[in-house]
């Protein structure tokens, strides 16, 4: 099979996939949740003003298919007028509604919120990988050196320090006691250079450790031994025989991990006032505002399906050792 | 060879992906990473945190944060007075208080001349009219729109005559209902406007301070449509200036107050308190005093706390853990009042209590059991707690309410009491007399069990464990929490209800039948005797009689137990002391009006900061996220 015929066919696996996400979407928030009529009407809501929103907004309506409207419009199109049906039609049209919190088109909301999460999440991705990547070289060339155990100590203690504790710490210290960086606030680049740092510094003890085993796995190869042993420099080892070796599951890893960037961090969004989808995600949650819910998850199901399917692409397009079938 | 457009599903697809991308780019109100920095300007300007806000219309703006920008930019026909303890009605755009006939059902108000609106490109000049008595009419009808996203419609539902007939109508024609008379609002000429309602309601008066019947242009609706909520335009003494939602919103100056001569100045009696605390310095000055008010969306409070403690915000409220690392004996420590930060400590107008489900099968139909658990609730631990923080309740109604009495709780916490009546339902040492197995509670929290909430429930736990009651608290969010209320499948709640405007009616409403789930009254309590006692009182006009009836009612609901009645919360607010006439006020909707900072105090005293280190650590800092 040629490489255009087996992108062609993993394209077209994404369609049913997406069709199951969508059945499952609603099933999850709609079918499940029932209406959200109290939700929106607030905590005076009548028993009266419940059943009067329901009806104007068609939750009062079969909720897979409707035989009543088939016998009352006398088509298919009747058949229709049910809640699933109607659900896949707007989704399929990227109409994701209105939030029942704000009243805002989530669509609108999720164009507002995913430049600010890149803006965060970007930044933290490139740098993490890019150090994580050095560093994991570095150890792999002086494995069980002094450099390679100090590595994998630090590596192992930063994963050991939650999170959160990054956020209080840094926001605290840096920002409020010795007054380094700003405490809050998305108003230029000197606001995102913490919750990088912070970012950055908390993902890199995993990513170094994962890095490196990947590392050590081809530096025992025995091309490594004859790259060396024909006169090649260690520069060149390292980053023309070894990195392209172990590009396999470094590939992996990063092309999983970039369809997440786009919600963001909820914890570094939320202690530093950036507005990202995070934030509004965890409020939706909260909230339960399953218009926002159920597009951040549609959207981040999409990206994850498309992302899956360049991985497949790059591997062949990586190494043409990999056999298309 | 392209073959893609023969594929009608990929055709498909990539132009509905288009179509959302550029769709949006085109209308992205993009976030600037640069921009000037508020504080460099020398203007006076107020800095404040908010919660998320959800809308800037009026009608749509059901929340706390939102009302509170909103109530900057529109103004209604009635308003608070700033300084009156209690609470008194003042009239806004009213040129006085209404006049009310003998029957207490029609109000005829009288509109301020020379009143208008925010320039705006809505107009067909772009320069904003003259408020008439058909804008209020158009507003307080928009609200009963059937098309209208809005968690207000309550406050007017089945109070003026005509209104469900004007639902109807827009129902089958559409906007042309409103061009059609509705009997119970009426604008009779330009500055008169009258309102039947459908029987007497003398709250209907606090109702008019609501932001929902604020005064909008339908100019500004009709242009533009769905956006209105982000375009406000209003005839209060700011404008909108920029909203990035979820991050920042900066309001300005409304230039048409100083274009129209419009002045509006600050009060010029108070209390005694208030001219110790030099709330009447200013007395008749002209309003507003502040050029500028910025309030940051701050999710999380330790940030709004290390913000505050910069002087980045003006006020804040310390969570619990913050204000026992700042406090001393419920009062300011010292290092903080060398800073010059004020503690302002006021009740709220909020009970918590513990609801019964009233159709549960083993708590519903045993007052005995009801008042036994209520007899068992140590409420002084759960104010130990929170740190001082609350106050007991003995009634429904909160003080500062006329019909919030002293007469102590029948039922407040006493074990003697408590296990005399266990044994009297059928549960003696807390086991049953019909099954033989112990009483097993649940109790269900709008929580998803963060630190604080947990612990009240560890000792809510404990307390009923000491009468022989196994009590199981089940955390849950919000929505489900009150799907299940909805539902009447909870056997007990614990919640807290805030008032909407300073009447015993909002809380005793709550025990009304006709308000049963879905409605307001969670419980479900049912009593006809209530119920006559209720409809006679809140028909009638503010005074002793209404209040005796208020205290009865109460006393009913004390004895009958559909609530255990747990706290008040109070309200411990920090401010720096450059916040000039700040006066805490259960409804500060627009009070920014009056707040005054100096630019050149504010900057002394953050310098001063720099000199005097707290000392706190992170530990002082509370993780509890969320709102």
């Amino acid at each position: 099979m040629g490489f255009g015929a087996y992108a062609v066919r993993r394209l077209l696996y994404t369609i049913p996939v997406t069709l199951g996400v969508m059945v499952l979407l609603f099933l999850l928030f709609e079918a499940i949740g029932g209406s959200p009529a109290r939700l929106v009407l607030g905590k005076s809501a009548t028993a009266e003003s419940i059943a009067e929103w329901d009806a104007h907004n068609g939750y009062d309506l079969p909720l897979l298919i409707s035989w009543e409207g088939l016998l009352r419009e006398r088509s298919l199109v009747g058949l229709f007028d049910a809640q699933l049906p109607r659900y896949l039609w707007r989704l399929s049209r990227w109409d994701f509604g209105t939030s029942y919190v704000t009243n805002q088109p989530v669509r609108r909301m999720i164009f507002e919120g995913i430049i600010p999460s890149l803006s965060l999440t970007v930044p933290i991705f490139i740098a993490g990988f890019l150090a994580s990547i050095g560093i994991a070289l570095m150890c792999a060339l002086h494995r069980k050196g002094h450099l390679d155990r100090i590595v994998v100590f630090l590596s192992v203690a930063l994963m050991s320090i939650p999170y959160l504790g990054y956020i209080l710490v840094g926001q605290f210290w840096l920002g409020y006691a010795w007054g380094w960086f700003p405490i809050w606030g998305y108003e230029g680049i000197s606001h995102l250079v913490l919750p990088w740092l912070i970012g950055v510094v908390s993902g890199l003890g995993g990513n170094v450790r994962f890095y490196r085993t990947v590392m050590l796995d081809q530096v025992r190869a025995d091309f490594i031994r004859t790259a060396f042993a024909k006169g090649c420099t260690t520069r060149r080892v390292l980053w023309v025989h070894l990195l392209r070796n172990a590009m396999i599951p470094i590939l992996t890893q990063v092309v999983i991990t970039i369809p997440f960037l786009y919600t963001g961090s909820l914890l570094l969004e939320s202690f530093f006032g950036i507005p990202g989808l995070g934030y509004i995600g965890v409020h939706a949650l909260h909230t339960g505002d399953r218009p926002v819910l159920s597009a951040l998850v549609f959207v981040g199901s999409l990206l994850f399906v498309l992302f899956n399917v360049l991985t497949d692409l790059a591997y062949v397009w990586m190494d043409r050792r990999i056999r298309l079938g | 060879m392209t073959r893609w457009p023969r594929i009608p599903v990929a055709k498909f697809l990539l132009s509905s992906l288009l179509a959302f991308v550029f769709g949006e780019c085109f209308s992205l109100h993009a976030f600037t990473l640069a921009r000037p920095d508020p504080e460099t300007r020398s203007d006076r300007v107020l800095l404040g945190s908010t919660k998320r806000l959800r809308s800037l219309d009026p009608i749509g703006s059901g929340d706390i944060a939102s009302a509170m920008i909103t109530g900057l930019i529109y103004e209604g026909l009635l308003r608070y007075g700033y300084l009156d303890r209690p609470y008194r009605l003042e009239p806004q755009l009213a040129e006085a208080m209404p006049e009310v006939d003998a029957t207490g059902t029609r109000m005829t108000f009288r509109l301020r001349p020379g009143i208008y609106f925010a320039d705006d490109r809505c107009f067909p000049s772009g320069s904003g009219r003259e408020v008439t008595a058909a804008d209020f009419r158009y507003s307080i009808l928009r609200l009963a729109d059937p098309r209208s996203s809005t968690t207000g419609f309550w406050v007017i539902r089945g109070r003026l005559r005509g209104l469900e007939a004007f639902r109807k109508r827009v129902e089958e024609v559409g906007d042309r209902a409103y061009e059609e008379p509705v009997e119970g609002i009426q604008a009779l000429d330009d500055y008169t406007l009258e309102f039947l309602l459908t029987e007497p309601y003398p709250q209907f008066l606090w109702v008019l301070t609501m932001h929902y019947l604020h005064v909008v242009p339908r100019e500004a609706v009709e242009f533009y449509g769905g956006d209105f909520q982000r375009y406000p335009v209003g005839t209060g003494p700011y404008r909108l200036v920029e909203w990035k939602r979820n991050y920042r919103i900066e309001l300005e100056r409304n230039p048409k107050w100083a274009q129209t001569g419009r002045r509006e100045v600050y009060p010029e009696e108070g209390q005694s308190d208030d001219v110790r605390a030099g709330l009447l310095a200013e007395a008749g000055a002209s309003l507003p005093f502040a050029d500028r008010i910025i309030r940051y969306v701050v999710q999380d409070e330790s940030t709004a706390w290390l913000m505050f403690l910069a002087g980045g915000l003006d006020l804040t409220l310390p969570t619990t853990d913050q204000f026992e690392g700042v406090s001393v004996m419920g009062g300011l420590s010292s290092a903080l009042e060398a800073r010059g930060v004020v503690l302002d400590k006021v009740p709220a107008l909020q009970t918590i209590y513990i609801g019964f489900g009233m159709d549960d099968p083993v708590v519903g139909g045993n007052k005995k059991l009801r008042q036994a658990l209520s007899s068992a609730l140590d409420r002084s631990k759960l104010i130990e707690l929170r740190a001082g923080q609350e106050i007991e309740a003995v009634n429904p109604i909160p003080p500062g309410i006329p019909g919030n009495t002293t007469r102590p709780n029948p039922y407040g916490y006493d074990l003697d009491r408590a296990r005399r009546l266990l044994a009297e339902a059928g549960y003696p040492e807390g086991i049953s007399e019909r099954t033989g197995s112990r009483l097993e509670l649940t109790l269900d929290f709008a929580s998803q069990g963060q630190p604080e909430m947990r612990q009240r429930a560890d000792l809510m736990v404990g307390m009923m464990r000491s009468i022989g009651v196994r009590l199981t608290p089940r955390f849950q969010l919000e929505p489900t929490f009150f799907e299940r209320i909805d539902r009447r499948e909870s056997q007990m709640f614990y919640i807290l209800w805030s008032a909407d405007y300073p009447d015993g009616e909002n809380f005793l409403q709550l025990f009304f039948g006709p308000n049963s789930s879905p409605g307001p009254n969670h419980t479900n309590y049912a009593s006809d005797a209530f119920d006559r006692l209720f409809e006679q009182a809140r028909r009638m006009p503010d005074g002793a009689e209404r209040t005796e009836l208020y205290e009865r009612l109460a006393g009913m609901v004390q004895e009958d137990c559909p609530w255990i009645l747990v706290t008040h919360p109070l309200i411990y607010q920090l401010r720096h002391g450059w916040l000039e006439n700040y006066k805490p006020h259960d409804f500060p909707y627009g009070n920014e009006v009056y707040y005054k900072v100096e630019p050149a105090r504010r900057e002394r005293m953050r310098k001063a900061f720099r000199k005097q280190p707290l000392g706190l650590r992170p530990s002082t800092l509370s993780v509890n996220g969320g709102e």
